[in-house]
């Protein structure tokens, strides 16, 4: 079995992390520029070939049309979710999307999941080199507020990319995770998550008991489709505007300019995090020159509404949570947009207290992730994380109206048992239709499933099947049915409203085979088969030529031995034995290369004068 | 009332030991399926009571969750895995439940066949007709005079329907003290070991009060929430 790591799998930027043996303590692990942020951009190259992280964001300029970033707002969504964003991002959404959504880069066409496969692997890639060893399983940061089908839709990215994905653990808890590390707080802690393209509110409890700490949350809260992307459009459509009306050029046309103007006002409003103001200059296509300052009060005049819009689901979660702001007794700020002065300010103001911003704001997620892990991989812990299942789950009743099943808040795993039976005689199937969201009516929650319980036709109500809705450590859904008469368990196939089916991704392993040489396991052994064979082609050749006549029968009996035990570890695919079969023959093979060189060298000196030597 | 799995002897899937539907086996210390009905107080090992100390049940859950989360057997095979995912996810539902004093009297005349689920009665308790009826005009005028807007008559009778939320609120309060000293008499029946015909006689008076409880409770949101509106 390989490694074990941390994925903060970001809107923006993606880590990678684990937890340090020789100090306990997490990590991020360096990419091969040294840094620990993967921009969450992925380009297609011109011959076909997967570009991640920065190599992908400098081609956002030159090549918008290969290239995809924020991918995370797809993320288990439909057509039908997405329309607003795709008047401001631009993804471009192939028109054949139905209940997942399938976006061209150049031309080929890709689900949201297999986008973020190829950021995984590309962390996988660091992990890899880092430890010099495959690494097959991960722990992946979700935003708490995620629902089912993102949730799966993450899970399935991570199978995309050949991890085993050992739990989903909510963006803010992670971030709790790693700051008790470090802080050994006790107590009442919000979390307050705002990041690129999400915003999520925790309160937990952190509690000391003989067996360890364990950290309870008592409520969540957020929005999927609220981050720094937000206060970035809201920029940008203003001096979209502003450069419409000065020079009479639609910069919305021109892909690569507005990329270049995005990047400018993003680079600005990272700067007045620390000073007054900052200029953004653009170069427009025809040789002009765009150039605008913007000071501190304006952004923060123009940004206002948006964090205001945070500060709802704060209200939700400590309603939830029976705690007034006063009662909470850490804040903490995670997320790159509470690098913004005024956000922290907003939020010191609700709660009257400080904020922490000790840890890196971009780091901690992964950091935590990396706990989870380490308990995970270890077994034995002293710490616990009990997380809750952040919207409430219900199933369709008569009329649409929802009747809800395991409430939103609910540590998790919960469960529910539901029994239901037919309404009208030989009634061969009862549907049942799977919700998740607080309102009363089926066409206001979010649909995630839908199934068929089957039933042996006879009179209305005789048949009892007993449905155990069941959502896990990592806030996914299982459903499971048995025939309280007959006491049989019932397969469920149940069809997802928004992700991939199981056949679905079965494909794209299938057809994904081109990125398996990406896989460290994959790359060691063809680099040592390559290596294997070039011996093997060497030793034969030297034998069947002057070789033979060097070597003593048990020599030769050594050699020949080494090369067939060569020749069956290849036939394999363990890396790590064909080596050291190489390694053997290696040593076997001794004597003769020496000998040969020895040779060699006389034949060289037949014929010269010792003194010339 | 229903029994659970108590007296019968289970045996451990894995060393044969009988385990006595524990949730891990005396003998090898592995953990065990959870025996089909099990119910929330037995799966604490709790008497079926109903004065709820909140401080012993959180102990007692933290004490669980930390022997029975998945976390402890992500390294364990499917098999165990599977029966963590069971009781850890019914250790939660219990603690959810049993935690909530309301949510525990309805679980309790739920499993006794008292009280069924999205059942309870939607009619006025008699005592409160007359009041009822008389809230129900008030809110008619309201939404009438919302749509004429005659902004003196909406405040005055704002003010009437604020007074009436505030009697039935704490109407709400009174049913609670009913509701707690029934609870009181249910415990102390248990601890006197008294027979089927009193218990059955003690839930039915405390379903009747929560039917009551869960009329006025809603009476209290459909104020609260017209009187919102108006804001």
């Amino acid at each position: 079995m390989g490694r074990l790591v941390g994925i903060d799998l970001g809107t923006t930027n993606s880590l990678v992390a684990f937890v340090d043996p020789n100090t306990g303590a997490p990590r991020c692990i360096p990419g091969p520029g040294g840094e620990t942020l993967c921009p969450s951009i992925v380009s297609l190259d011109l011959d076909g070939k997967i570009l991640v992280g920065e190599a992908a964001r400098s081609r956002l300029l030159t090549h918008p049309g290969r290239t995809i970033y924020s991918v995370k707002r797809l993320m288990g969504r439909g057509v039908e979710d997405i329309r607003d964003e795709l008047k401001i991002f631009p993804f471009r959404v192939d028109p054949e999307s139905r209940n997942v959504i399938r976006v061209r880069l150049g031309e080929r066409v890709f689900t949201p999941p297999e986008i973020s496969a190829f950021i995984l692997r590309e962390l996988k890639s660091w992990a890899e080199e880092y430890f010099q060893e495959p690494v097959d399983r991960a722990v992946i940061t979700v935003p708490a507020y995620f629902n089912d089908a993102q949730r799966q839709a993450t899970r399935d990215a991570g199978r995309l990319a050949g991890l085993e994905v050992l739990r989903l653990v909510n963006e803010p808890t992670a971030a709790a995770l790693a700051y008790g590390l470090h802080e050994r707080q006790r107590g009442r802690v919000a979390v307050y998550d705002f990041g690129g393209g999400t915003f999520d509110i925790s309160i937990l409890k952190l509690i000391s008991t003989s067996e360890g700490d364990i950290y309870q949350v008592l409520s969540t809260n957020g929005d999927t489709h609220l981050g720094g992307d937000d206060l970035d459009n809201l920029l940008l459509a203003r001096l979209e505007q502003e450069i419409r009306e000065q020079t009479g050029f639609d910069i919305r046309a021109h892909a690569e300019a507005a990329q270049q103007l995005r990047k400018a006002l993003i680079a600005a409003k990272h700067e007045i995090s620390d000073a007054d103001h900052a200029t953004v200059q653009v170069s427009l296509p025809g040789g002009n020159a765009f150039t605008r300052v913007i000071t501190r009060g304006e952004l923060e005049t123009l940004i206002l509404p948006v964090i205001e819009r945070t500060l709802g689901p704060v209200r939700l979660a400590l309603a939830d949570a029976k705690l007034k702001p006063a009662e909470v007794d850490e804040v903490v700020l995670v997320g790159g947009s509470t690098r913004i002065p005024m956000v922290r300010r907003r939020v010191e103001e609700h709660f009257g207290s400080r904020a922490h911003v000790e840890l890196n704001p971009d780091e901690v997620v992964a950091l935590g992730a990396a706990v989870q892990a380490g308990i995970l991989a270890s077994g034995v812990t002293d710490m616990l994380l009990l997380d809750v299942t952040p919207l409430s789950l219900g199933i369709e009743t008569m009329g649409g109206v929802v009747a809800k099943i395991i409430p939103r808040n609910s540590t998790i795993p919960a469960s529910a048992q539901e029994l239901f039976t037919t309404g009208v005689e030989n009634q061969t199937g009862i549907d049942i239709h799977v919700l998740q969201g607080e309102r009363e009516l089926a066409g206001d929650c979010r649909s995630l499933a839908r199934f068929t319980l089957r039933v042996p036709p006879g009179p209305a109500g005789l048949a009892r099947v007993e449905v155990k809705f069941l959502i896990d450590a990592s806030g996914i859904l299982e459903v499971r049915a048995r025939d309280v008469r007959t006491g049989l368990e019932q397969a469920v196939g149940v069809q997802p409203s928004y992700g991939l089916g199981e056949a679905e991704i079965e494909k794209i392993l299938e057809e994904s085979i081109d990125f398996a040489e990406q896989d460290f396991a994959a790359r060691q052994l063809i680099e040592a088969r390559n290596e294997a064979e070039s011996i093997l082609h060497s030793t034969e050749k030297s034998l069947a030529g002057e070789g033979a006549a060097l070597l003593d029968p048990s020599e030769r009996r050594g050699v020949d031995a080494g090369v067939a035990a060569l020749r069956t570890a290849l036939a394999g695919t363990d890396y790590k034995a064909i080596r050291a079969r190489m390694d053997e023959l290696n040593q076997a093979t001794l004597p003769l290369a020496e000998r040969m060189i020895n040779r060699a060298m006389e034949t060289a000196l037949e014929g010269k004068r010792v003194d010339e030597v | 009332m229903p029994e659970t799995g108590a007296q019968i002897e289970w045996a451990c899937w894995n060393c044969r030991a009988a385990t006595r539907g524990g949730h891990f086996c005396a003998g090898c210390g592995k953990i065990q399926p959870l025996p089909a009905g099990t119910d929330y107080f037995a799966f604490f090992g709790l008497p079926q009571k109903l004065r709820a100390e909140p401080e012993a049940l959180e102990q007692h859950f933290h004490r669980l969750s930390w022997k029975l989360h998945p976390d402890n057997f992500a390294r364990a095979g499917e098999r165990e895995r599977e029966m963590s995912l069971e009781r850890s996810s019914q250790l939660n539902d219990a603690y959810r439940t049993l935690r909530d004093p309301v949510a525990r009297v309805e679980y309790l005349l739920g499993l006794a066949g008292v009280r069924k689920e999205g059942q309870s009665r939607q009619e006025a308790p008699p005592e409160l007709l007359e009041e009822v009826f008389e809230l129900n005009e008030w809110l008619d005028e309201l939404r009438t005079a919302r749509q004429g807007k005659e902004d003196g008559e909406l405040a005055e009778l704002k003010h009437r329907l604020a007074t009436a939320q505030r009697s039935f609120e704490s109407k709400l309060h009174d049913v609670d003290s009913e509701l707690e000293a029934a609870f009181e008499r249910w415990d102390a029946a248990l601890d006197a070991h008294a027979g089927e015909v009193q218990r059955a006689q003690l839930m039915a008076k405390m379903n009747e009060i929560l039917n009551r409880r869960s009329y006025i409770r809603n009476l209290v949101a459909g104020v609260q929430q017209e009187l919102a509106e108006g804001m």
